[in-house]
């Protein structure tokens, strides 16, 4: 139950992620394109940059989960199982606690935005706790998920975010393009 | 660059973030301030100018103080003009249109803003102006008709307001984007000091400069309240001492400078215009229109403000 | 405690997570952290995390990222490699080394879609290694100027890793952009320049020309070049004529990039999701890192580590020759086990300084870090180009490594001589930003 639940809240605010993806395409074309046929969308570079803000941090529980954070692979992809189950461990405590502080800043940021009315300072002002939501959301998300992988892992199972060896040519290429260069 | 020197034990250590780059005449004159302070005080106090965002990005800077991340900063106060009407009253097209007019609606204003950052936790130290504004353009403007249409950089309530008003299209553009906006034509016409147009070389794009003079918009550096009251007495007093110098050393600069920079601009080719009378009259009119939106958001506090200034 | 000594200690600690499998971004982060413990001056480190990181992901600039990758999902889906291949082949069999340049030319004109090495690499590859090898061509300088050659993806605009490197630096976008496209002309002429040489040197190894085909079918197979260019038109037009600012024409290659994978038949809302899900992810893994590495640099800004770094290598006395030497040793040694978005990330905080104060201009390192990054790229044991090719053509790892090594070559050539001629690099910015 707890199960699907979770594996929801990751995956869905993916789909948020993606959705925000889009609207930063549309809102580019729509300024962009807009401008010879003499419309403007007011402030729309904050919009932008606050739709950048949220797909970034949103999607980054179900990027993990999908195994595409990376990390360097070099000494641990060398050790053997046993020592390897401890250094994961050591590697997500690190991971549990870092995520967690920077969650719970960036959530007290999103907080105190709200308590001192922090405002944008762009041509509509908006009130600035809207926009770190996503921000903050995502890392607490994120955080979630790095705290049910550390859990599952000290259970004695394999741990869910490293990806099988890739096994058709597919695969590799794949996640070469995933490297993001 | 500031100098580094490794922190010894009865020192303190302050970080001054800047948004300007570190040759702005700006961030030079904060440089001098954090010298002055460390001179007054023997080394006691270490202010390092962290300039051209090199530490917290222009928005972030008031708050980044505020919550004590850095223990003074420095930032153009309109930026935050949507939070309080004050933060925007040095902004307000064609209120005040010489520097003389400015430090007077600065005086009548810095109670006000003061009392607005305290509210905040933060102290004001002292306020430098930019130049006064002007439209950069591609043709002659008579009147405030020959301004329909034009692609204008909106990039503010008062900058919106005003295409709004004589019907120009509003255009968003990051500053960053806005010399390749130029050349492609993407903005034929803003506003912005003789000394940003000369920094990014409006003549390579522009033909005409109005010197409106339309407003006069400043630079605010404030300090962490409870780091200031941290300090001994002796030290508080060379901080405010040193500020009171960078203010007029500021004031004084930039007042020389705007008249150079204009020279510049002519050298270059630019035509360096008064605006014409029928402009003149047509912009104050929207002046008084953009004043009135100002005075009925920021309601009697502002009244007060600007009944001071107008006396 | 003095700095320097600091500084060791802090990297000692980072290389310490890295090699713990700690991911970058967090490591960065927890080196970020750890530096801000020796500022001073009772500074809230999780205030400044939370706010540098809002302020720098919170980005307009940064938003060309997600779009550029994204352009790169949808491109790969396509079959526009198929079509550059027939496109380019009819007019090379004059050429020493025939057939062999098309991996050179394919990948300059999918490099100027597509932002991403892997992916020009990876597309370019799926058709020509299978056509080269069935006529007879070396497989293994085959293989060697396609790992070279798709690292011209991030060479020749635009560029996921000049987007990171512009944000990273602070400098404009467009320029940078601009900066690469002639030392990505001067990257395909050693490259061709290579293959003649050994084609020439190696005349039994080169197969004989296809049958020669009438001008009337030449032409008709280059029609299939038509989508990649128009393509390629449509977003420099977007730029000049003012449509579009640099950030913006990321969106119009998306728009145009869906045009070409629906007027192929390739889109379907199955396929158009996956491509966003994909860059989505892609975009967040790189976010992560790029949040780690503005902490780190915001830290390291509290302590004074990269002026004082700067103010010791310039207390060295190096020339801007042994300093731009020292670099580049520096960096093939990180690319031998790191990717190029971590490389840059890792090290501008520090490295930036340095070279201002040595009188470079920001960006001209921006094309020198690229073609570093490039460099890492095709060079053992972790390269996402072998990598993409070891598995494309089933050879193991060391025969890719060294069918690769050339071509790492001619790029520590091509450092040298922009290093040398700088004015490669600098004549379009200049011309488009004078002064
Ligand atoms: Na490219
Ligand atoms: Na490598």
């Amino acid at each position: 139950m707890i199960r699907v639940f979770l594996d929801r809240i990751y995956l869905f605010s993916g789909y948020l992620a993606g959705l925000f993806l889009i609207a930063i395409f549309v809102l580019m074309l729509l300024l962009s394109g807009g401008r010879p046929l003499g419309v403007n969308i007011p402030a729309g570079d904050d919009f932008i940059s606050w739709c950048m803000a949220a797909t970034a941090f949103l999607g980054l529980a179900h990027t993990f989960k999908h195994g595409e954070m990376i990390r360097v692979g070099l000494l641990i992809d060398r050790l053997n199982d046993n020592v390897r189950h401890y250094v994961e461990i050591a590697a997500l405590l690190v991971g549990v606690g870092f995520i967690g502080f920077f969650a719970w800043h960036a959530a007290i940021m999103t907080w105190q935005s709200l308590k001192f009315s922090d405002i944008s300072q762009g041509v509509i002002a908006v009130p600035l706790w809207i926009p770190q939501l996503g921000y903050s959301g995502g890392l607490v998300i994120l955080f979630i998920a790095f705290v049910d992988e550390l859990v599952h892992v000290l259970r004695g199972f394999a741990p869910r975010y490293e990806l099988p060896k890739p096994t058709s040519a597919e695969e590799i290429v794949e996640r070469a393009m995933q490297s993001g260069v | 660059a500031p100098a580094l020197v490794v922190p010894a034990a009865a020192q303190t250590k302050w970080n001054l973030p800047a948004a300007y780059p570190a040759d702005n005449p700006h961030s030079v004159n904060l440089i001098a301030f954090a010298k002055d302070v460390g001179d007054a005080t023997g080394g006691k106090l270490q202010i390092t100018v962290h300039a051209a965002a090199s530490l917290f990005k222009a928005p972030e800077i008031k708050r980044a103080v505020a919550t004590g991340q850095a223990q003074a900063g420095e930032v153009l106060i309109s930026l935050h003009e949507n939070e309080d009407p004050m933060f925007g009253i040095d902004v307000i097209p064609f209120l005040s249109t010489s520097y003389p007019a400015a430090k007077k609606l600065w005086l009548a204003s810095k109670p006000a803003i003061e009392k607005k950052l305290a509210s905040q936790g933060l102290m004001l130290l002292f306020a430098v102006p930019w130049g006064p504004q002007g439209i950069y353009a591609k043709k002659d403007l008579a009147t405030v008709e020959d301004m329909k249409g034009l692609k204008w950089r909106a990039y503010n309530v008062g900058t919106s307001r005003i295409a709004e008003l004589v019907g120009a299209q509003p255009v968003t553009i990051q500053a960053a984007e806005l010399p390749q906006a130029l050349a492609t034509g993407v903005v034929n016409a803003f506003m912005t000091s003789g000394s940003t147009g000369y920094d990014s070389k409006a003549w390579e794009t522009m033909t005409h400069f109005y010197d409106t003079q339309a407003w006069i918009p400043k630079n605010v550096t404030f300090v962490n309240k409870a780091a200031f009251d941290a300090l001994d007495k002796p030290t508080q007093d060379a901080i405010l001492k040193a500020a009171a110098v960078a203010e007029e050393r500021g004031w004084k600069l930039a007042e020389e400078k705007a008249k150079w920079y204009l020279e510049q601009l002519q050298a270059n080719k630019m035509k360096v215009l008064p605006p014409p009378p029928a402009l003149k009259t047509g912009l104050e009119k929207i002046g008084e229109q953009l004043t009135a939106d100002w005075l009925k958001k920021a309601g009697p506090d502002g009244e007060a403000v600007i009944a001071a200034y107008k006396k | 405690m003095e700095l320097l000594s600091i500084a060791a200690i802090l990297l000692g600690f980072l290389a310490l997570l890295l090699g713990a499998g700690v991911w970058i971004g967090v490591a960065l982060m927890a080196t970020g952290w750890a530096g801000m413990q020796f500022a001073g001056g009772a500074i809230p480190a999780g205030s400044v995390l939370a706010t540098t990181v809002w302020g720098n992901s919170a980005s307009w600039s940064l938003a060309a990222l997600p779009l550029f990758i994204w352009m790169g999902e949808i491109l790969f889906r396509t079959r526009l490699s198929e079509e550059m291949f027939r496109g380019f082949a009819p007019w090379l069999n004059w050429l020493p080394g025939r057939l062999m340049h098309v991996n050179v030319l394919a990948c300059g004109v999918f490099g100027s879609v597509s932002g991403s090495s892997a992916a020009t690499c990876a597309t370019v590859a799926k058709i020509a290694l299978p056509e080269l090898k069935k006529r007879g061509y070396d497989e293994n300088l085959s293989l060697g100027s396609l790992a070279g050659a798709g690292t011209l993806g991030i060479l020749i605009p635009p560029s996921i890793t000049m987007v990171v490197y512009a944000v990273q630096a602070n400098v404009s976008i467009i320029q940078v952009f601009l900066a690469g496209f002639l030392p990505g002309l001067l990257v395909m002429m050693l490259y061709s320049g290579y293959i003649a040489i050994w084609s020439l040197a190696n005349p039994t190894r080169t197969p004989p020309a296809d049958p020669p085909m009438s001008l009337r079918r030449r032409i008709a197979e280059s029609l299939n070049l038509i989508p990649c260019l128009l393509l390629i038109v449509f977003v420099f037009l977007s730029l000049l004529m003012g449509w579009a600012t640099a950030t913006e024409c990321a969106a119009w290659g998306v728009l145009g990039s869906l045009a070409i994978a629906w007027w192929q038949g390739a889109l379907s809302w199955e396929s158009f999701w996956a491509s966003v899900m994909g860059a989505t992810r892609v975009n967040c893994m790189i976010l992560l890192i790029l949040a780690g590495a503005s902490y780190m640099g915001t830290s390291m800004a509290y302590t004074g580590i990269p002026l004082a770094l700067a103010n010791w290598v310039n207390g060295l006395q190096l020339s801007p020759y042994a300093l731009i030497a020292a670099l580049t040793v520096m960096y093939i040694v990180l690319g031998t086990a790191l990717d190029g978005i971590s490389m840059i990330v890792l090290t501008t905080a520090i490295v930036i300084p340095m070279v201002k104060q040595a009188g470079f201009d920001l960006v001209w390192f921006g094309i020198f870090l690229v073609l570093v990054v490039e460099m890492a790229e095709v060079s053992p044991p972790v390269g996402f180009n072998l990598f993409v090719l070891q598995t494309m053509s089933g050879k193991d790892s060391n025969t890719v490594a060294k069918a690769a090594l050339p071509f790492f070559f001619l790029l520590v050539l091509a450092v040298a001589i922009i290093t040398v001629f700088p004015a490669i690099v600098m004549l379009l910015p200049r011309i488009a930003f004078p002064g």
